[in-house]
């Protein structure tokens, strides 16, 4: 009986407050905030690990999921086709013709003149339309062709486009003709006019050029200024072009049908498009599909592309073949999107709200030709024509790993997001102890002396600090400006060397310009490199969701160095840690034809890598190489 | 050492200067349209549209689209010409008018005729870009805020009758502001100075509001009659205070209406179109009593509850806010996290233009991707206001002692 009492009391005790229960509350949220801060910087190397690592194992095959068709509507792969060797016959005498023309050095508008009579004689609205880009790096002039096929059974308010440009993707518009792209395109137009099943209207349009000829048809088919350009208006006009296919067929045949995506500013089509053209060609076509023009490593009997530092062992696992293949796959893609650069012409259609891509029939020697292709092309604008209202179903973000693998959204923008949330942990970090002030004084009570620690608040000179950010901000604005002076692109080997060393003094004359440090206040270092994590954190977060690449470039550059940054007791290692910032952050102005590349993409087709490097990339590198040689 | 005259007043003219430059060059035909910046409720677009009408002896209050009060209407028809650049320059000089009644509070409530202060609290308004985009938009919004603090100015220098006129105006144009009266009243009888550190129970009799309150019940009437007799009838009533209560209007704003009205099944619609009104009014008293000692305070505590909570907010209205913020330097050093307030006004400034152009241009994002976005900026605004009522009641307390901890139960 006793026992019972004891063991109750005992029960009771357990559950009754000892003490004030606000203080016991008190006392357990300040544990919880200390535990936190304490293992903040664990915290924090966790984080980062996690992210680099969520990043390096984005291409694993167990990532990810098989693609699937979201829009019931569109029903790839489910018509009979009627492209015939008739059709292909057609192809190859537009081919013959157009190859005469090469070879008489036909001038650009000569060009447009035949595609143009060629539409007509067939019975289509065709009209050209004449161009021209001013630009620093040389003016561009060409001469677009079109044709409208008006819809026999719709209020042709919507379109199609089919359209091919003369130069080819291969190479990036460096010379190779797009000849049977071209040719497909005119054999299509005279093909597709036998049938009355098209609810909306299907342009055709040979664009000059690579990527001008077509940037400046879209521009004015949806009337948007541009100052450097000067085309002619459009006689025809159309609907609203939901969705487009471009045709790309460099080679005499080809083995495998690749699917190009990427669009200016990391833009993607929605991937119904994709998966529509996929199927079609897969089941339709009976052409296998790859992603850009890469060969799968069970279809290409070349060489392997596994890193050869590999063990051979290593390098004949399957395992290790499929994850290098997807690697290659995704850097490509990173690559594109990264630069805002469009993988094909299709990319230029997606700044107007079009679903564009490229199939791109890669080089071989066989065994398919205008039969697959005009059957595929023929398949998908039936698909596309089944589409009531604009692709929506199906998702815009995405990373295609392979042709019928993917990843959401949700398996991989949380790499790159990790990395930035330790950034902003660590700004937050340097925020904290730049406004504290540990005091420890010893105090002596008679018999015992104790350590005592006090913390004293200090004062942040934020205005100062962003003074600094603001100067290294319009710093980036100047080299902006200058680099697309033609007189820099004239002389990019002198000016290059020259804004370099220019640009590494200003972050020396702000240390030593002024200093406002008072006695007691926060160093001016440790503030700046607090804001400098905070807003690079920031910039990195709201960047995943418009460019996932672009994000993912600088939290891979960003997110270790500028964790980094800080003075050093020895005065050389300060500067040599500060050269290092100042080559991170202009390094990339040695890269001359990239600059070059990236500063046209601008100009002429509005692509904001270049103004996005110097207004916010170099600026945040040069304030930690500033942070570097403040004193400390 | 104090900075001289002479350099202040270049400050001044430079920061003049830069709003005028920026308002003769701002690509307002880009602006205009940005959901951000304007609301149905003071869009230029709709305002111009409803002039054409009333020019053309047209009701404007017959068709869905106008639910700018009468006296705008009557004000702008009969000064805002054509000219777009007359336009910007007149919103400029609200804005301009707008710092300088700040100014005014600022000294009102030091008692003294110049800081060396001013300049600071005036660029805090004028180079607050949530405060100067809707201006350069040609919002409605930015004339709201500088008639609020107008009317505030008038209140805090005693100035009764054109303090209470203001606010019946200020009524008239958005009817949420009704929220500000009783901390305006408060303000009319006791005074603008500081009294934060130092809490006391109300000193002066609080009958003395009510003549107060007659008379801006007088002014409200007197130009709900002139707003009547301008569109020759009460339709403007439901097109204007009604859209304030009802939200027929659901374009996607900054604030936290919109979405869920546009979830809201119909039947329960009236219900929490009522719970959130009452919501928006149910901070008034409790902020008036805990403040009483300090009415300005309580004012600028309102507004960021109208720029966190009202219908149609603008950037300008939580801008007004955090703009006024510069007013009251004495409570900075007890904030508690101003830096996370500020990162995520940062985030929710990045993410909300381009979740906007992610849904609405590129067609990528979808409707959800742009309220997560407002979400962000209703935590930014909600977090700014917890610290300053936070610092507005720690500072009473004055320093913390050795061993002991200022907690909020």
């Amino acid at each position: 009986m006793h026992a019972l009492r004891t063991a109750v009391l005992k029960f009771k005790q357990r559950f009754k407050p000892k003490q004030n229960a606000t203080i016991t509350r008190l006392k357990r949220r300040k544990a919880a905030v200390s535990l936190f801060t304490r293992h903040l910087t664990h915290l924090m190397i966790i984080l980062l690990a996690v992210g680099y690592l969520w990043l390096l194992i984005l291409p694993s095959s167990r990532l990810g999921r098989g693609t699937y068709m979201d829009e019931n509507a569109l029903q790839p792969a489910q018509v009979n086709t009627y492209w015939n060797w008739g059709d292909v016959n057609a192809a190859d005498r537009y081919l013959e013709q157009l190859e005469s023309l090469r070879d008489s050095n036909a001038t650009s508008h000569q060009r447009s003149q035949f595609l143009k009579n060629e539409f007509l004689k067939l019975g289509l609205a065709s009209a050209t339309q004449k161009y021209s880009f001013i630009s620093n790096q040389g003016d561009i002039h060409g001469s677009n062709a079109y044709a409208i096929l008006a819809s026999p059974r719709g209020p042709r308010n919507e379109a199609m486009v089919i359209s091919a440009s003369w130069l080819s993707r291969s190479g990036e518009g460096n010379g190779t003709l797009n000849l049977r792209g071209v040719s497909t395109v005119l054999a299509l137009a005279r093909f597709l006019q036998n049938y009355s099943l098209w609810a909306k209207d299907i342009i055709f349009v040979i664009s000059d050029g690579y990527l001008d000829g077509m940037h400046a048809w879209l521009k004015v088919y949806h009337e948007t200024q541009q100052s450097n350009l000067d085309a002619e208006p459009l006689e025809l006009a159309s609907g609203v072009i939901w969705t487009a296919l471009n045709i790309d067929y460099p080679g005499h045949s080809f083995s495998h049908l690749g699917l190009f995506f990427e669009g200016l500013n990391g833009r993607l089509p929605n991937q119904d498009l994709l998966n529509s053209v996929q199927r079609i060609a897969r089941y339709t076509g009976q052409v296998p599909v790859t992603v850009y023009d890469h060969l799968d490593w069970r279809d290409s009997s070349k060489q392997s592309s596994e890193p050869s530092f590999l063990p051979s062992s290593l390098r004949h696992n399957s395992e290790v073949k499929e994850f290098t293949y997807r690697a290659r796959n995704l850097i490509r893609n990173f690559g594109y999107q990264a630069k805002g650069r469009a993988s094909g012409v299709h990319g230029l259609y997606h700044q107007f709200r079009i679903d564009a891509i490229t199939i791109f029939a890669v080089p071989a020697t066989g065994p398919h030709g205008f039969h697959a292709l005009g059957r595929i092309v023929e398949s998908s604008l039936r698909t596309m024509n089944n589409l009531l209202e604009r692709l929506h179903a199906s998702f815009f973000f995405y990373l295609l790993t392979t042709p019928d693998r993917f990843m959401k959204i949700g398996n991989y923008l949380p790499s790159a997001v990790l990395i930035s949330v330790a950034m902003i942990f660590r700004g937050l970090r340097c925020w904290v102890d730049a406004g504290w002030k540990l005091n420890q004084r010893i105090k002596d009570d008679g018999d015992s002396s104790s350590d005592v620690i006090t913390w004293t608040r200090r004062k942040r000179h934020v205005l100062h600090v962003l003074t600094i950010m603001l100067v290294t901000h319009s710093l980036g604005a100047a080299i902006f400006l200058s680099i697309q002076s033609s007189l820099f692109l004239n002389n990019q080997m002198f000016f290059v060397p020259l804004i370099t060393l220019a640009t590494s003094l200003v972050p020396f004359v702000i240390s030593r310009v002024s200093d406002p440090r008072d006695e007691g206040s926060a160093p001016i270092w440790l503030v700046l490199k607090a804001l400098n994590l905070c807003s690079a954190s920031t910039v990195i977060s709201t960047i995943t969701v418009l460019n996932f690449s672009l994000a993912a470039l600088l939290a891979v550059t960003l997110g270790l160095s500028l964790s980094f940054s800080g003075p050093s007791h020895s005065k050389l290692l300060s500067l040599t840690k500060y050269i290092l910032y100042v080559f991170l952050a202009l390094g990339w102005l040695f890269f001359y034809v990239e600059t070059r590349e990236a500063i046209w993409q601008w100009e002429i087709l509005s692509v904001w890598f270049a103004p996005f490097v110097c207004l916010v990339y170099t600026p945040l590198l040069l304030q930690a190489g500033t942070v570097c040689i403040l004193s400390s | 050492m104090p900075p001289s005259t002479s350099g202040l007043n270049a400050a001044a003219l430079a920061l003049v200067a830069t709003r005028i430059v920026a308002a003769l060059f701002s690509p307002e035909n880009v602006l205009k349209r940005d959901q951000l910046l304007s609301t149905p409720l003071s869009s230029y677009t709709q305002l111009r549209e409803g002039i054409f009408l009333f020019k053309h002896n047209i009701d404007p209050y017959s068709g869905g689209t106008f639910r700018h009060s009468p006296l705008l209407l009557a004000l702008f028809s009969t000064i805002l010409p054509n000219s777009r650049t007359f336009a910007s320059l007149l919103w400029t000089a609200f804005d301009l008018l707008g710092a300088w009644a700040l100014v005014s509070i600022w000294r009102a409530r030091q008692n003294v005729s110049h800081t060396s202060r001013d300049i600071l609290v005036a660029a805090s308004y004028l180079l607050n870009p949530y405060v100067f985009l809707p201006t350069l938009a040609l919002s409605s919004s930015s004339f709201q805020s500088s008639l609020t603090l107008l009317s505030v100015k008038y209140a805090a220098e005693g100035n009764a009758s054109l303090a209470l006129f203001l606010l019946a105006i200020l009524l008239h144009i958005d009817l949420s502001t009704f929220i500000l009266l009783p901390p305006v009243l408060l303000l009319l009888i006791t005074g603008p100075r500081s009294h934060l550190a130092s809490p006391h129970a109300l000193a002066a009799n609080l009958l003395r509001i009510i003549p107060h309150f007659s008379r801006y019940l007088l002014y409200t009437g007197i130009l709900a009659i002139v707003s009547t007799s301008i569109t020759g009838g009460t339709r403007w009533i439901s097109q204007t205070w009604g859209a304030t209560l009802t939200l027929p209007d659901l374009t996607p704003n900054t604030g936290l209406w919109w979405y869920f009205f546009t979830e809201m099944f119909d039947h329960f619609r009236p219900f929490f179109l009522m719970v959130f009104t009452l919501h928006l009014s149910i901070y008034a008293i409790p902020m008036c009593i805990k403040f009483q000692y300090d009415p300005l305070y309580a004012t600028f505590l309102l507004l960021g509850v109208l720029g966190t909570f009202k219908a149609y907010p603008t950037l300008s209205d939580p801008g007004l806010f955090l703009s006024a913020l510069a007013l009251f330097p004495e409570v900075y050093p007890y904030l508690r996290h101003q830096m996370v307030t500020a990162l995520l006004h940062l985030h929710a400034a990045l993410l909300m233009p381009l979740f906007n152009y992610l849904w609405l241009s590129t067609g990528t994002g979808n409707a959800n991707f742009f309220y997560a976005s407002t979400l962000v900026f209703a935590c930014a605004n909600g977090a700014a206001l917890i610290d300053a009522i936070w610092a507005g009641l720690r500072i009473a307390i004055g320093e913390e002692k050795e061993g002991y901890m200022v907690v909020q139960e």
